[in-house]
Parts: structure tokens; C-alpha cells; sequence
């Protein structure tokens, strides 16, 4: 049966578009290896690629970047990865109208080149832009530091097109900015991981590029001082792009000298604005005994996000925590604290005017169980902080002891209702998201 | 429903919500027979008042043992039917249901109840220097649970987005009355992003209880300019000429000739009665850099062939020419005995084209139209002036109604970009959905409400419909007459 599919899946994508054997290497997760890798170069071959796996229910894996292949549990049966590479062209840009349609296998780094060269961004900034896709990106709800001010993919998703299980080829919003006829589909698809359905091409709001931006940092005592600077920013007429909190760890990781806690902000627009903010920012943190505030080079903020486990020599896992801003101190205080207690080194960022932290681990002496009762601990740190904890990067023998996505409560019964309805053989990357999704 | 079933059921939900908070006498029900869209009318068999999430779940779970449709009720200042009781059964009005029960300035966030009036949310935060951002022209009534259903819009929305924007959580009471918190305060979604698809499900996927959303820092300066064009392309092309110098408006907002002399006719507003249209831009944010931001306005104005470009001098003058924004719709009765208002969403760049389009529709209907709409995100509403006594007349408005929609789609636009699909354009739907569009969205729907009996009747194509629709003569809405809400 297996070799029936590779013909067929041959058949529409081409010999030399269909991976097999050793040359599959890059595609294993957590020790499976696929038994193809397909890159379909049109939406109708995607769909042809899905109708067959889902015919012959066969599991499916869309691959953008693989930059966020670590997020999820472990897969639970071998079968297809769907890669989107080819799909990588713009199809339409307005800059009068302040959107883009994209194909999903184009990268980020690509597209803002592409926009960029007509006076206009996407205001998302997820790490490894290089590699990481549009489609990847929106699937795995990606951000940066700038969502402080821009928000995330569910902001700036207007439109998609979607290759459904069954392989029907599916719209969802438009590509107009303002949009209220019938569901929000864009919304369904963020985050979804791909246990939806495929994103194939994205409709995306655009902004002027703004004319001047600039990344400040200053330093406290303690993280609980620096956690205080971010409220008072929050409550000021600031209007900053990133407020970033660092711990002393972390801050080394930027390239900041010295091992105190940091909290960088970000300022963009005309440079009487930035300029006017610099100074206010200047002015608050040494109320609040705030020092040696400093402009950083463009390139940190690329860095921001994954500080935390760039901060360890040898991160053995990553979790990512949302908590309520005000939180963001006493989360990170208690997890750092936690880890200590058993051992490890730590490290931790926060995107913290909205609650986003980065907690990473070190690898300790003995491995697994230390790690395993610090994320334990953590995800419990995160729901007493108002929120939840996912692990994004850990060991298999790590995740087979501590579930990968938190609890969804009573909504878990919608959401396999929809996947359900969705994905009704299960196909599309089946076991790896919330609740065994 | 018989007269035995209407007892004994009247007589559980009393047990639920109490006496006082049920009604039944068909003259109580005439009020709940249509929403701000008058054109569509039908009658529930209860409208009830719960107080709580239990006493809704409870209602919820009636409704769904006896197998009667029901439908969530706010204000009631929609514009598409979409509250209306279609195939009769239960509306639950979720009006006693209007507290705020948390604001947590920390986290600038606001809990409230579904029934709480947008702008009563503003008020209370705003002695502490925060608001609630959307702000749909109907903010004095519509509730907060209202703009959830329809994910509601307004002119900030340019630059501060949509509802979906700021809702964080929601608890629902699902179609079968089970509980449930979809989202919660924190940013990023645990699973699928189920809050996220809840916003805009115009109150066919449940009915939210307690809603979490974000409240922003009131900008530190604003500023308010009007632009007067003798020719309408002039003032579309200042549209994409503010958004071509890099610049963001908190709105951008036009408004044709017909609309100027109607809203001058009744308020006084200083907009010149000869000008072929207006433009009203504002930006807000820091006060350092908020001249040059004006500056650059001005001059793409004026590039565009604008005739006089001012701004505001003070806040007096910035509220009267945003009353002038605001009034449009209720000064139409200067003009014309009735209106109806269209909704719907083109690219920025098409508007030259459309607006020309809309204009020779109309007229080929022997119709007026005033133009008032959001033009920095492309959201029109043409409001087709008529007589609703002269036979055929109402029937010419919906017949231009529909072409000019197909219009919006043919350009890459959208049907709706704030007012909801409801009863309304159901049937248009296919100018933009294919059926494959329409089969996700209808098993989307099925995961939240297999039973269908969650505001039946609303967003899919019908051919069939329950309710009266048709040459029906033209009425103000209650809340109209009264002078509480404008129609957008």
C-alpha cells in the first residue's frame, strides 16, 4: 500500500519533488522518521496530496521553515510531511491599500524585503525569520517583541486560503481590512499547528514603515525593580512598539555587559516622537533607580525572543509561559527559584506588557527528573500568574512525563468537535496539539 | 404553540428567572419584533430576562429539551436582523445583565456582563485616563455582548481595530447550556482560538456571560482636520494619499454633498453646503509630533486638489465637526422620509471606481444616495434615500441594495464590514463564499451548535424564510425615535 501512495504522490508532485529514504533525515521528529516528503508547487497539488493521504489515511505533516517543529507532542503514527517550500512567491501587493497576499512557503524574511522595498512592513517579528514561513508562522501563532504594540498573527491575518483534509481548497476572510461576512476563519487557523487544515496562502494588513525606530535598555537591582519600571511605562503616555524584560542571564545574551536585569523598550515612528519617548523613558527609570540606559544595535531585536535559552550553553528545554503583565515578576522569580532548588541554571525573557515569558533550562546531572519537576513547577508558577504554560522544545523522555500543552478546561469539547468536523479521519498531525488534537 | 404548552413553559422560565422577567401578551412581544433593520420583522413566543450565567444556562438547557429555537438580545440596535427570533421560540435579552464586575487597571483589563453599553464601560474608566476602543456610532445603546456577536466596528477602528481586537475571554454558555471560558485574560490562546472565533458568530455559537476585554491609555493629544473637496475623486484620492506619507489616522472619514446639506439643514455644523465631499481625519497619540503629523495631512490634501484644509483650534470645535460625522444619519430625515443604509467593504484604492458605481446604480433605480462612511479602511455605507408610500419604491432600494453589494465583491471587497450578515445577506453570501466556503463554515457551526437551534436561520443562504419580508412600510426603530442611537 505504501508504494501505491509514493507513486501516486510522485505522480503529482514529481519525482524530484518527493523525498524518500535517507534523503528524509531533516524531516524526523522526535525519532519517527516520515515515509515521504511531498512539496506540492500549486494549491492543486496540495490538494491532491491531501485527498491521497486522506483517502488512504495516511497522517500528514504540513513543513514550512521547520523552525517550530519542536512544538507539540510527540507524533504519534509515521506519514506524510507535506512541504510548502515551493510556495514561496508574493502574489499581490498594494501598497495603497495597505495588504499583501502571499503563498505560505514564502519566508518571512523574503516577504519583509519584498514589502519593505515599496515603504511598508508586516508588524510581526517572529525569531528565525530566515527560515521560518508565512503559513508556519501564522500555524504556530509566532511573534516578537513588537506584538507589545502590533499584536499577533490573529491581528494581522485577514484572509487565508486553506487545503482542507479532504482536500477541498477553502477561503476564509477577504482582503479587505475590514471584514464581518460570516466566521472569522483566519482565526481558526492561528495556532492551530495544522490539525486543521493547510494555510496555502495569507492575505496580511500591512504599516508604513515607520521612519525611525530605536531599542533602549536600562538596568535595576533586582528583577522585582525592573518589573516595577515596566508598570510604570505601561501606565505613562508612552506609546512603546516592545516592552522586554530581561533577567540577568538573559541581558548577557543581548550582548548587555554585566549581570543585572534589563528592560529594553522599543520606540518607532517620526524621530520627534521617538526622541520625546527616549527621554520620558529616561526619566522614569531613574525614578525608579534605573541605570546606564543605552541605545542597542537593530539586530538585537532579533534576539530578544530567544535570549532565554541562547543564554545557556546547553538548554535542554524551553516553556513558554502566559501570564497577566503584572504578574510577570513574581512568575519568573518563583520558576528561577524552583530551578535553582533543583540544580539547574535558568534563564528567562518576558515580553511583559503582555505577559509572555520565555523560560529556558539547563541540562543538570541527572537529566530527566529534576527538569521534568521544574516545568512541572513552572506551569503551575504560570496558572497561579492568571494564566498557562506550553513546553515548546524538550527531550522525548521529558515530554512523556510532562504533557506538552496546559489544560484547556471546558472548551476541550469544542475543540475536538471542530477538529472532528474539520478532520474527521484525523490526518493532519494527529496527537501533537491540546488535548491529544 | 398552544395555549397549554405557553403556560406550562412560561411557567418554568418564571421559575428560573422570577416573575417580572418573562413576557408573553403579543403586545409585550412587538417591541422584540425587529432590531434596527425595521424591514425585518418576527415575533418570538417568550422574551426573557435572566440576571446571571445559571439563570441563561438554565434558560439554555429549556430551550433545548423543548427543542425551541432561541436567540441572544441586546440593544438591539443591529442593522442586519441578526437578533431576531426567525423561527420564533425564546429571545433572551441579556439587558439586566449590564454590570461591570472587574476592572483591573495592572492588567488593563475590564470583566463585564454582556449587557453593559459600550460607552458605559468608557465612562467608568476613563476618570483613571483609559477607554474601551471600539466605538460603533450606536455606542450610546448597543451593548458590549451586542459587539461581540456582530465583532463591531467604528470609525477608530483604522487605527485601533475591530472588537476582535480587544476581546481577551469569554465565558459562554454553549447552545446545549453547559458552561464554558473560551480564551481568558491572558494573550495568548490555550488551543484553538475559540474567543477569537466567538467574535463576530453573530450569537449563533452561544451566548457570552462575562466578557474580558482591554481597556487602552487615553491618547495623550488628538487632533481633528476637515478637508473640503469640489470633486468626491479628489477627496479619495486624499485617502490614499495620507496612507502613502507613512501616515496612520485614528479615522479617516468622508462624507458626500447630499449627506454635508442634510447635516447642515439640521445641525449647523460648519461643513460648506457646496462642497462635493468632506473629509474628517484624525490622528491621535503623543503630542510630540503631533504638528508635523498635521502638517503632512494638509499638504496631502491639498496636493489632491482639496479647496480648505483646517484643523480643529480646540476641543469645541473638534466635538462640533465630529457631531456633524456622527448626525449624518439622523439628519436624512431633513431630506427624505426614509433610508435605508448599506454596508460594505472595498479596497481603499477602488473607491474612485465604486463610489461613481454606487452613484449610477442608484440613479438607474430613480434614487438619492448619501455617502457617510469610513474611507481610510474602505467600509461604505451608502444610504439610499425613498418614499416608503410610493408602491415599488422599497423594492427598488433592495434591488439597488443587492447590485451594489455584488459591486463591492467584484472588486475584491467584502458584504459587510461592520452590520453582520444576519437575515439581511444571507442570500448574498454566495457573491463572495463559494460552496466549499460556506461547507467549513457550516460545519464550524455544527461543533458549536449541532443541534441548530442557536439563532436559526442566520448568515447561510436560504431560499426559505419564516419571516415577513418585503414591501413592509418603513418605521423608525424605537431607540431611533427616541433619539438614542444613530444607524451605525
Amino acid at each position: 500500500m505504501a508504494d501505491d501512495i509514493l507513486a501516486a504522490l510522485r505522480g503529482v508532485v514529481g519525482p524530484s519533488n518527493l523525498l524518500t529514504g535517507v534523503e528524509l533525515s531533516p524531516y524526523v521528529l522526535e525519532g519517527r522518521t516520515p515515509m515521504a516528503a511531498a512539496f506540492p508547487g500549486s494549491v492543486e497539488e496540495v490538494s491532491a496530496v491531501l485527498t491521497l493521504a486522506n483517502d488512504a489515511s495516511v497522517p500528514v505533516t504540513p513543513w514550512g521553515g521547520g523552525t517550530a517543529m519542536s512544538v507539540g507532542a510527540p507524533p504519534t503514527r509515521s506519514g506524510i510531511v507535506l512541504g510548502l517550500r515551493r510556495m514561496n512567491r508574493l502574489l499581490e501587493h498594494e501598497p495603497g491599500d495597505l495588504t499583501a497576499t502571499v503563498q505560505a512557503g514564502m519566508t518571512m524574511r523574503d516577504f519583509q524585503a519584498a514589502v519593505h522595498a515599496r515603504g511598508q512592513w508586516l508588524s510581526l517579528d517572529p525569531p528565525d525569520p530566515g527560515a521560518a514561513t508565512i503559513g508556519g508562522v501564522l500555524s504556530a501563532n509566532a511573534s516578537g517583541a513588537r506584538r507589545h504594540l502590533y499584536g499577533t498573527a490573529r491581528d494581522l491575518l485577514i484572509g487565508v486560503t486553506i487545503v482542507c483534509a479532504s482536500g477541498a481548497i477553502v477561503r476564509g476572510g477577504g482582503k479587505v481590512v475590514k471584514n464581518v461576512a460570516g466566521y472569522d476563519l483566519p482565526k481558526l487557523f492561528v495556532g492551530a499547528f495544522g490539525t486543521l487544515g493547510v494555510i496555502v496562502e495569507a492575505t496580511v494588513k500591512l504599516r508604513p514603515k515607520p521612519e525611525v525606530e530605536t531599542l533602549v535598555a536600562a538596568r535595576f537591582e533586582s528583577l522585582k525593580d525592573c518589573g516595577l519600571a515596566v508598570c510604570a511605562v505601561m501606565g505613562s503616555d508612552l506609546i512603546p512598539s516592545a516592552i522586554d524584560l530581561l533577567d540577568g542571564e538573559a541581558a548577557a545574551a543581548i550582548g548587555l555587559p554585566g549581570e543585572r536585569p534589563a528592560l529594553v523598550v522599543g520606540f518607532d515612528g517620526l524621530a520627534e516622537q521617538v526622541e520625546w519617548q527616549r527621554a520620558e523613558l529616561a526619566r522614569l527609570c531613574a525614578e525608579l533607580g534605573g541605570d546606564d540606559l543605552r541605545d542597542l544595535p537593530a539586530e538585537t531585536w532579533a534576539r530578544l525572543s530567544v535570549a532565554a535559552p541562547r543564554a545557556l550553553t546547553d538548554p535542554v528545554a524551553v516553556m513558554r509561559l502566559s501570564v497577566l503583565p503584572a504578574r510577570v515578576t513574581e512568575v519568573i522569580e518563583r520558576a528561577g527559584a524552583t530551578a535553582r532548588g533543583l540544580g539547574l541554571r535558568a534563564a528567562f525573557s518576558a515580553h511583559a506588557g503582555v505577559g509572555s515569558i520565555t523560560g529556558a533550562l539547563a541540562r543538570g546531572r541527572d537529566a530527566v527528573d529534576a527538569v521534568v519537576s521544574t516545568l512541572r513547577d513552572w506551569r503551575d508558577a504560570a496558572r497561579a500568574g492568571g494564566g498557562h504554560a506550553a513546553v515548546e522544545a524538550a527531550p522525548l523522555a521529558v515530554k512523556e512525563l510532562v504533557s506538552v500543552w496546559d489544560q484547556p478546561g471546558a472548551a476541550i469539547r469544542i475543540m475536538r468537535r471542530i477538529k472532528t468536523q474539520l478532520d474527521p479521519k484525523g490526518i493532519l498531525n494527529p496527537g501533537r496539539f491540546v488535548g491529544g488534537l | 404553540m398552544t395555549g397549554e404548552r405557553k403556560q406550562t413553559l412560561r411557567r418554568e422560565l418564571e421559575a428560573i428567572v422570577g416573575r417580572g422577567a418573562v413576557l408573553s401578551d403579543p403586545e409585550e412581544l412587538l417591541v422584540y419584533e425587529s432590531d434596527g433593520l425595521t424591514l425585518f420583522r418576527a415575533l418570538a413566543d417568550f422574551v426573557v430576562f435572566p440576571r446571571s450565567t445559571e439563570h441563561v444556562a438554565a434558560i439554555v438547557k429549556l430551550a433545548d429539551r423543548e427543542k425551541l429555537p432561541f436567540v441572544a438580545r441586546g440593544a438591539g440596535t443591529g442593522l442586519s436582523g441578526g437578533c431576531l427570533p426567525s423561527e420564533g421560540g425564546l429571545v433572551i435579552s441579556l439587558m439586566r445583565m449590564n454590570r461591570i464586575l472587574e476592572i483591573d487597571y495592572d492588567n488593563q483589563l475590564a470583566v463585564v456582563e454582556p449587557g453593559l453599553v459600550n460607552l458605559h464601560l468608557s465612562w467608568a474608566v476613563g476618570p483613571r485616563g483609559y477607554y474601551y476602543a471600539p466605538d460603533p456610532s450606536s455606542q450610546q445603546a448597543c451593548t458590549i455582548g451586542g459587539n461581540i456577536a456582530n465583532n463591531s466596528g467604528g470609525p477608530h477602528t483604522l487605527k485601533y481595530g475591530v472588537t476582535a481586537n480587544h476581546v481577551l475571554g469569554l465565558e459562554v454558555v454553549l447552545p446545549d447550556g453547559e458552561v464554558a471560558w473560551l480564551g481568558g485574560r491572558t494573550r495568548d490562546p490555550n488551543g484553538y482560538d475559540l474567543a477569537g472565533v466567538f467574535v463576530g458568530s453573530e450569537g449563533t455559537f452561544g451566548i457570552a456571560t462575562k466578557i474580558v476585554v482591554r481597556i487602552l491609555k487615553k491618547p495623550q493629544a488628538v487632533q481633528t482636520v476637515l478637508a473640503v473637496f469640489d470633486e468626491v475623486t479628489h477627496a479619495s484620492d486624499a485617502v490614499s494619499a495620507v496612507i502613502a506619507r507613512g501616515l496612520v489616522p485614528a479615522a479617516m472619514e468622508m462624507i458626500d454633498q447630499l449627506t454635508i446639506q442634510a447635516v447642515e439643514d439640521a445641525f449647523g455644523c460648519g461643513y460648506p453646503r457646496d462642497a462635493a465631499a468632506a473629509l474628517l481625519i484624525e490622528v491621535d497619540g503623543l503630542a510630540a509630533g503631533m504638528a508635523s503629523q498635521l502638517e503632512r495631512i494638509v499638504a496631502a490634501c491639498r496636493e489632491c486638489g482639496a479647496r480648505d484644509v483646517r484643523a480643529a483650534k480646540d476641543e469645541a470645535e473638534r466635538q462640533l465637526l465630529w457631531k456633524g460625522r456622527k448626525s449624518a444619519f439622523g439628519s436624512y430625515g431633513r431630506v427624505s422620509p426614509a433610508y435605508m443604509v448599506m454596508d460594505g467593504v472595498i479596497p481603499r484604492t477602488r473607491l474612485p471606481y465604486v463610489l461613481d458605481r454606487v452613484n449610477a446604480i442608484v440613479r438607474t433605480h430613480g434614487l438619492r444616495v448619501g455617502n457617510v462612511f469610513h474611507a481610510g479602511d474602505g467600509n461604505l455605507h451608502p444610504n439610499i434615500l425613498y418614499d416608503p408610500r410610493i408602491p415599488g419604491e422599497e423594492a427598488r432600494v433592495l434591488a439597488a441594495g443587492a447590485e451594489i453589494m455584488k459591486v463591492c465583491a467584484e472588486v475584491g471587497g467584502s458584504i459587510s464590514g461592520e452590520h453582520g450578515i444576519g437575515l439581511e445577506k444571507a442570500d448574498f453570501m454566495p457573491f463572495i463564499f463559494s460552496e466549499a466556503d460556506l461547507e467549513l463554515m457550516r460545519r464550524l457551526k455544527e461543533a458549536f451548535n449541532p443541534g441548530g437551534l442557536c439563532n436559526p436561520g442566520k448568515i447561510f443562504p436560504t431560499k426559505k424564510s419564516c419571516v415577513e419580508v418585503g414591501p413592509v412600510a418603513y418605521r423608525p426603530h424605537a431607540i431611533e425615535e427616541k433619539g438614542l442611537a444613530q444607524r451605525f
